[in-house]
């Protein structure tokens, strides 16, 4: 009797077992779909415009070596420098202020946090266009667009310090103290201590920060203000989907975003292990 | 170790200060340029035909022109430059710029816009509000007046003045159908296309969910929608969409979107399962590699409504060419020449040529291929149903396209049909910057 309940509990439990795979494999075909459909007409080649059918009649790198012969290089290249630029530069501010609070004691240190906090809570859109002024008075605009977006991206990156200052916070102020009184100026302690203590922090941020750029649309936008040479790739892709130019785009646009995503894809693979450790890192105060 | 973290930090420092240094010196430079110089130096708009050598001269302009018209614009600059007379050297720098963005862009920023621009003529109200056009001299509007037909000249005019070079009035729809599906002798009647596609299980593309297409529909049925502005941009207008008329054509346009086969879309959707699309020139090399022997172009259908039958009408518009106030008279006269130059019969013909483009320029139109182009043949025969676009503020389209909207989730009786309707108006009523004549 035992031995019969056990049995209607296994396969209770394999039943909802099914139904559960069943509806996580339908969700997970609902979300794929999009991605699987813009590799494959990529591929297409039969036709530029869009189609009723999913899988490609003709096969080929058509699209691939067009975008090689359109402004595309060029979009690609700016994006490219904006994200390597803006990595670089916001993850050593946004490192050296979250260090700065977790660790040094100061004058209006709180009020300062509260400040930038607060800040913080108005949408971004709001600064739009008195940055499009600065920068349109800076020349930093139209041809120049790409210096222009990675100084609006760094300047207020300090701001963004909560997770990462979190992290720090968790990390025990005695190995602070013990490399202090070996002799360590503050910077090597950041640089020689907490650093390494913080690796999944550290690639957080340069994640997020190498990712952005890729998906900014409406300042990039605005300040390269109809120049080709200053757009970004979501800026001149969308150039593409204009009533007269889809039909003649729309499969070249499909592999130009296959291409954006790449890099992204790679970097993300490469590091996804520290993201998560990240994200849930700072989170937890030790 | 100390050194580094200095550098680091004195260049933080400098960014900072270029950052707020910026904003603040430089305001006056700011406020200068071209675009906020009001009437003065815009009124010399092109009035200098006959002083050709004050013109003499080498001027950069940048002009926005859609991407595929970025080469030929390259070269009929090129062309002017040799062909001109009056020693004007235009040094052009064309950008990609789609007509439809041409105004956000101006909206942006004036002083960063380009000095010529293509622009859809739905777009004049904006622009003008920008400062982003001039007013044409008298000169030149007479060059435009006599050398365009009625659309391109009521497309550029604002209040009693022009504002721009027409240069197309191409910016129509009719509709281009599948022969295998709906036979030629069923085109006329809207009730025998869709029995047609519901047969076939095709659709039935008719972007009706947008007011450029749905306001057609009232003017099939004997409504009319006029606008007037005044000098500051106001606008009234005088519609009576919310009649018995416009009943008659609420029905019509229920008796298409009830359908199953109904699709909101203009694009080239015969490769999606479409048979029928209401759409204009500018699908026509796309679709007619879609259908291939079955390609079938004509004007818009009739529908019946109590026995009685009446033809979809029609928006019919143009592109034009704009020039942005200039802060040089002498070089905005210059642009002027080019912009007439790039609009006459024969840059006209050109685009036709290459990109199908109907032309507004009475030569142009003319011209026998223009006469025998199907796509142009079938705007023609739309054309008698067709209204002229007038100047129209941005928020009414928004207003307006809720009409089919309300239809479409309706019950399509005569109540529900008339509420809609009835909304519309309120709100239109209600809208900013918008009076309702009478």
């Amino acid at each position: 009797m035992n031995e019969k309940r056990h049995m209607g509990l296994k396969s209770l439990n394999r039943a909802s077992n099914t139904v559960i795979y069943i509806l996580l494999i339908i969700i997970s075909i609902v979300w794929l779909l999009p991605f699987v459909f813009i590799v494959l007409q990529s591929f297409r080649v039969e036709n530029t415009y869009q189609v009723g059918y999913v899988i490609p009649q003709q096969w080929g790198l058509d699209n691939y070596i067009r975008l090689w012969t359109s402004d595309f290089k060029r979009w690609y290249l700016n994006t490219f420098i904006i994200a390597l630029a803006s990595a670089v530069l916001i993850t050593i501010i946004q490192l050296c202020m979250s260090y700065t609070l977790s660790r040094f004691r100061f004058k209006l240190r709180g009020p300062l946090m509260r400040f930038m906090l607060i800040l913080g809570m108005f949408p971004g859109m709001l600064t739009m266009i008195i940055l499009y002024r600065v920068l349109a008075d800076l020349g930093l605009t139209q041809t120049n667009a790409v210096p222009g977006l990675i100084l609006v991206g760094v300047a207020s990156s300090g701001m963004g310090y909560y997770v990462s200052k979190g992290f720090f916070d968790t990390i025990p102020k005695s190995l602070d103290e013990a490399a202090r009184v070996d002799g360590a100026t503050r910077f090597q302690v950041l640089y020689k201590i907490i650093l390494p203590l913080a690796k999944p922090i550290v690639i957080y941020t340069i994640l997020t920060a190498f990712m952005g750029p890729w998906g900014d649309y409406v300042f990039a936008r605005y300040v390269a203000m109809g120049t080709s040479a200053g757009y970004n790739v979501a800026v001149g892709m969308y150039s593409w989907l204009t009533n007269d130019q889809i039909n003649n785009w729309y499969t070249t646009f499909c592999a130009g975003g296959v291409i954006v995503a790449l890099p992204v894809t790679i970097l993300f693979l490469c590091l996804q292990k520290y993201y998560v450790e990240g994200v849930t890192g700072g989170a937890v105060k030790g | 170790m100390k050194k580094a973290t200095a550098l680091l930090l004195a260049v933080l420092m400098l960014l900072a200060l270029v950052a707020c240094g910026g904003g603040s010196g430089s305001q006056q430079p700011a406020t200068s340029p071209a675009g906020d110089s009001t009437p003065a130096a815009p009124a010399e708009g092109g009035d200098s035909a006959s002083t050709g050598n004050e013109l003499a001269g080498t001027y950069d302009v940048t002009i926005w022109a859609p991407e595929a018209a970025v080469d030929l614009t390259n070269q009929q600059v090129a062309d002017f430059n040799s062909s001109n007379g009056m020693g004007i050297t235009i040094n052009a720098t064309v950008e990609p710029v789609s007509e439809a963005d041409a105004a956000s862009n101006m909206d942006t920023d004036v002083s960063a816009g380009a000095d010529l621009f293509f622009f859809a003529q739905d777009q004049l109200s904006r622009m003008i509000k920008d400062g982003a056009v001039t007013k044409l001299g008298q000169g030149a509007a007479d060059f435009v007046k006599n050398n365009n037909n009625a659309a391109g000249v009521t497309a550029a005019t604002s209040g009693s003045d022009l504002y721009a070079y027409p240069l197309t009035a191409d910016n129509g729809y009719f509709m281009y159908y599948d022969k295998s599906v709906v036979p030629d002798s069923d085109v006329d009647s809207l009730e025998k296309i869709i029995e047609d596609c519901i047969a076939a299980n095709k659709n039935f593309s008719y972007e009706l969910e947008n007011a450029w297409y749905n306001a057609g529909v009232f003017f099939g049925t004997g409504c009319h929608s006029e606008w007037s502005t005044d000098d500051n941009v106001n606008f009234t207008l005088d519609d009576d969409f919310n009649s018995d008329n416009g009943l008659i054509a609420a029905k019509g346009i229920y008796k298409l979107v009830s359908t199953p086969i109904y699709v909101n879309s203009s694009n080239a959707d015969f490769a999606s399962g479409s048979a029928v699309v209401v759409t204009g020139t500018w699908n026509y090399a796309t679709i007619k590699e879609q259908l291939g022997d079955n390609f079938g172009v004509t004007d818009l259908p009739s529908f019946e409504v109590d026995g009685q039958s009446y033809h979809l009408g029609s928006y019919s518009g143009c592109k034009l060419l704009g020039v942005k106030p200039q802060e040089d008279a002498v070089k905005g006269a210059a642009i002027n020449q080019l912009a007439q130059y790039l609009t006459n019969g024969e840059c006209q013909l050109a685009r036709f040529t290459e990109f199908g483009w109907g032309p507004s320029n009475n030569d142009a139109l003319a011209d026998p291929a223009v006469q025998a182009d199907p796509t142009l043949g079938a705007l023609n025969e739309q054309g008698a149903y067709a209204v002229p676009q007038p100047n129209i503020p941005g928020n009414w389209w928004d207003i307006a396209k809720t009409i089919t909207t309300d239809i479409k989730e309706s019950d399509g009786s005569d109540e529900a049909l008339k509420a809609a309707l009835q909304k519309y108006e309120d709100s239109v009523g209600a809208a900013d910057g918008i009076t309702l004549a009478g």
